[in-house]
């Protein structure tokens, strides 16, 4: 009946305390566990959520974070092992509740077994960092499970498939043009790629370079 | 209301800013309203009365900034307990304290609407306040006293105001507190300095009869006055380093704010004395002050006109305050779906609680039908019974949390706590005892509203068993506007 929700997150630090704020700016009611004292009083400053002192692995403590009213909790320490363990303990105490977990390194997806969701925070960084250096030319839109990529893309002027009907050009496999320009509508066989335009693409990361070269040159 | 869009997230407010919203709330319509009527029961005991309901409810403020130091929250308590108690528990704090706020709006008006006569007489537009007659109201052809009728205009007008536009910001409230306490300060300076004063009787301190057990009942009926620091914490959010402000805010607006009335009291009952304060009824302070101000001034000719429109200004300030507050308690509970979700949504248009403050609004043009004595019985027994349940969050919290992180720690726990549970069911039961021989009317229409709340809830319970809730989607989404 609430839109909102009962968040518990395991990790005050960089990630923990910037995800916790983003929560609790969208209305959400946070709770974050963290053993740290100076993090602690940070974190109490800046007066967005209850903070729990203690080892967030320790099942007491995750009791007295308000397990049972929680929807979801989120494991956001720096250290994989000790996020998958606070998942774990979790949804023991807590059967419903759904766990997300941040991991290390992206052969950590396989993690998915244990918890609802993994968050690779690097990546995320990365694909940002990207988006900046890359200006609003080429855009990575959000990850999808996998490696597949969503891409906002400007044909640019003078490229292979610049001026070119859909049926025109062949993508390698693996590509599939979304959007028509400045997307508008879904694209069909007759959309053209005017220069200029922008288009959301999704692509599998081994033919994404020959997909920049048709639509980038 | 972080949901709040068109405050801006920057206003932040000092340290002074939060003292005086909660400075505002306490000197607000209270000390205009109830000094006469606590007069009338306790006789020159008036100030003893005040002065105790200061410390008894010092205890509460102790929990309060607990509570709001660790649990970051603009709900004031109803979000406090809502935090730490069950459903019900929870819901009944927040039917409670709900109904206080709007009973206490229905108070301010009624104390409005006699101080305005007071200052239209001043300046002879009317004639004095009692023998204004009723107004006929040509459609339906019955009369209606004048003074019901303001009052009812008065809540109308901030109700409607309230309605389409979003509240004062807490810095306007600075300034209307500092205008209400330098009013103050001119009738408390003029007072002392007045022949009057210098020949004030206050003996018999306790009235014959009665004696000193007068003093409980009278501390019942005026405790609304010092509920002002739950506003402080409904406001956290805008306040800069709130587990240091907040605390400290709640301790010197309570302190100032005992200060200020212990001095006025003071002067009023020196100067009318206790029975002329009693016979002047919410009027009491006006009264007081049209007697020993000077006259003859220039444009305002009259000085005590000068006091009688603080009484008109902080009562009004006060209205205002409370159908904020209400509608915000109303608001908190629609949106934890413990009251109609829409009580819970923002007005798409106007950006406001639209449908909390029009339902706040109901019951407190109905409170308006009230006597005041009524009205000031029936919100002081509220706010009792809910900084009751305030004192024990604290102590289960502690409890059930102790590894919570809390910047702000009541000293020589438990002992406050404990202290100010017992008090207030103390003054809790004596009003009851009170108002079972002298106000019965109050008493039912207290159950009634308990009634109604069990009602509410058991009927929105069974409307939520019907459609499932359904579990958080457990897939991650693609979001194409996923940026970040």
């Amino acid at each position: 009946m609430t839109s909102n929700y009962d968040i518990l997150i395991a990790g005050g630090g960089r990630v923990g305390f910037q995800t916790a704020e983003r929560l609790a700016d969208l209305g959400h009611d946070v709770t974050i566990i963290e053993q740290d004292d100076r993090v602690v009083s940070e974190i109490a400053d800046e007066w967005i959520a209850t903070v729990i002192q203690g080892d967030a692995t320790n099942p007491d403590i995750i009791e007295q974070a308000g397990i049972e009213q929680a929807n979801v909790i989120a494991a956001l320490t720096g250290e994989t092992g000790l996020n998958l363990a606070v998942c774990l303990a979790a949804r023991e105490l807590s059967p419903e509740i759904r766990t997300v977990a941040r991991i290390d390194r992206v052969a950590g997806e396989s993690y998915t077994r244990l918890v609802d969701a993994v968050l690779f925070p690097e990546r995320a960084g990365a694909r940002v960092a990207a988006n900046e250096i890359l200006g609003s030319d080429v855009q990575t839109l959000a990850d999808v499970t996998g490696n597949l990529d969503i891409l906002l893309v400007r044909v640019a002027e003078g490229a292979p498939a610049a001026g070119k009907k859909l049926a025109d050009v062949r993508f390698p496999a693996g590509t599939l043009i979304v959007s028509d320009d400045d997307g508008n509508r879904i694209a069909r066989s007759d959309t053209t790629l005017t220069p200029g335009s922008r288009y959301v693409v999704a692509v599998e990361p081994d033919v994404a370079d020959e997909v920049m070269n048709l639509m980038r040159g | 209301m972080s949901e709040n869009q068109t405050r801006s997230p920057e206003a932040e407010l000092g340290l002074l800013d939060a003292t005086m919203i909660g400075m505002g709330a306490m000197i607000g319509a209270g000390i205009f309203v109830l000094t006469g009527l606590a007069a009338e029961i306790a006789g020159p005991a008036a100030i003893l009365v005040f002065a105790l309901n200061g410390v008894v409810t010092a205890f509460t403020g102790l929990s309060y900034a607990e509570l709001a130091a660790s649990i970051p929250k603009s709900g004031g308590g109803y979000a406090f307990v809502r935090e730490i108690f069950a459903d019900l528990s929870s819901f009944i704090m927040g039917w409670m304290l709900w109904f206080a706020y709007m009973i206490a709006g229905g108070l301010y008006a009624l104390g409005f609407a006699p101080n305005f006569l007071e200052l239209l007489h001043v300046y002879g537009v009317v004639p004095p306040p009692d023998e204004v007659g009723a107004v006929v109201i040509p459609v339906v052809d019955v009369g209606v006293p004048l003074a019901l009728l303001l009052a009812f205009v008065a809540v109308l007008g901030l109700v409607a105001l309230n309605a389409v536009s979003t509240a004062a910001s807490g810095s306007a409230e600075t300034v209307f507190t500092i205008i209400k306490v330098s009013i103050l300060v001119v009738f408390v300076g003029f007072g002392l300095a007045s022949p009057m004063f210098s020949g004030a009787e206050f003996q018999p301190l306790f009235s014959e009869g009665a004696g000193a057990t007068a003093l409980l009942p009278a501390m019942g009926l005026t405790f609304i006055a010092f509920e002002g620091y739950d506003l402080i914490t409904t406001v956290t959010e805008e306040v800069e380093n709130p587990r240091e402000n907040i605390p400290k805010a709640i301790f010197v607006s309570l302190l100032a704010t005992v200060i200020v009335y212990l001095a006025v009291v003071t002067v009023a009952v020196g100067t009318l004395g206790a029975e002329g304060l009693a016979d002047a009824g919410e009027a009491g302070i006006a009264a007081a002050a049209t007697s020993f101000m000077p006259t003859g001034l220039p444009i305002i000719q009259n000085g005590g006109a000068i006091i009688v429109f603080g009484a008109v200004f902080s009562t009004l300030t006060a209205l205002n305050a409370v159908v904020i507050a209400s509608s915000r308690v109303a608001f908190s509970m629609g949106r934890e779906g413990q009251l109609l979700p829409s009580f819970g949504q923002i007005h798409h248009r106007y950006g406001t609680p639209f449908v909390a403050i029009l339902t706040s609004a109901v019951v407190m043009l109905g409170s308006v039908a009230l006597p005041t004595q009524s009205a000031g019985n029936m919100a002081s027994l509220f706010f009792l019974l809910s900084f009751i349940i305030v004192n024990v969050a604290v102590i289960r919290l502690r409890r059930e949390r102790p590894n919570m992180n809390r910047p702000y720690k009541m000293p020589y726990y438990p002992v406050p706590a404990l202290l100010g549970i017992a008090l207030n069911l103390l003054l809790a039961g004596v009003l009851v005892e009170y108002l079972m021989r002298t106000d019965p009317l109050a008493l039912v229409l207290s159950a009634a509203w308990i009634l109604l709340g069990g009602l509410v809830y058991v009927a929105l319970d069974r409307l939520k068993a019907q459609p499932d809730r359904g579990p958080i989607e457990s897939n991650t989404e693609i979001s194409l506007s996923g940026e970040d």
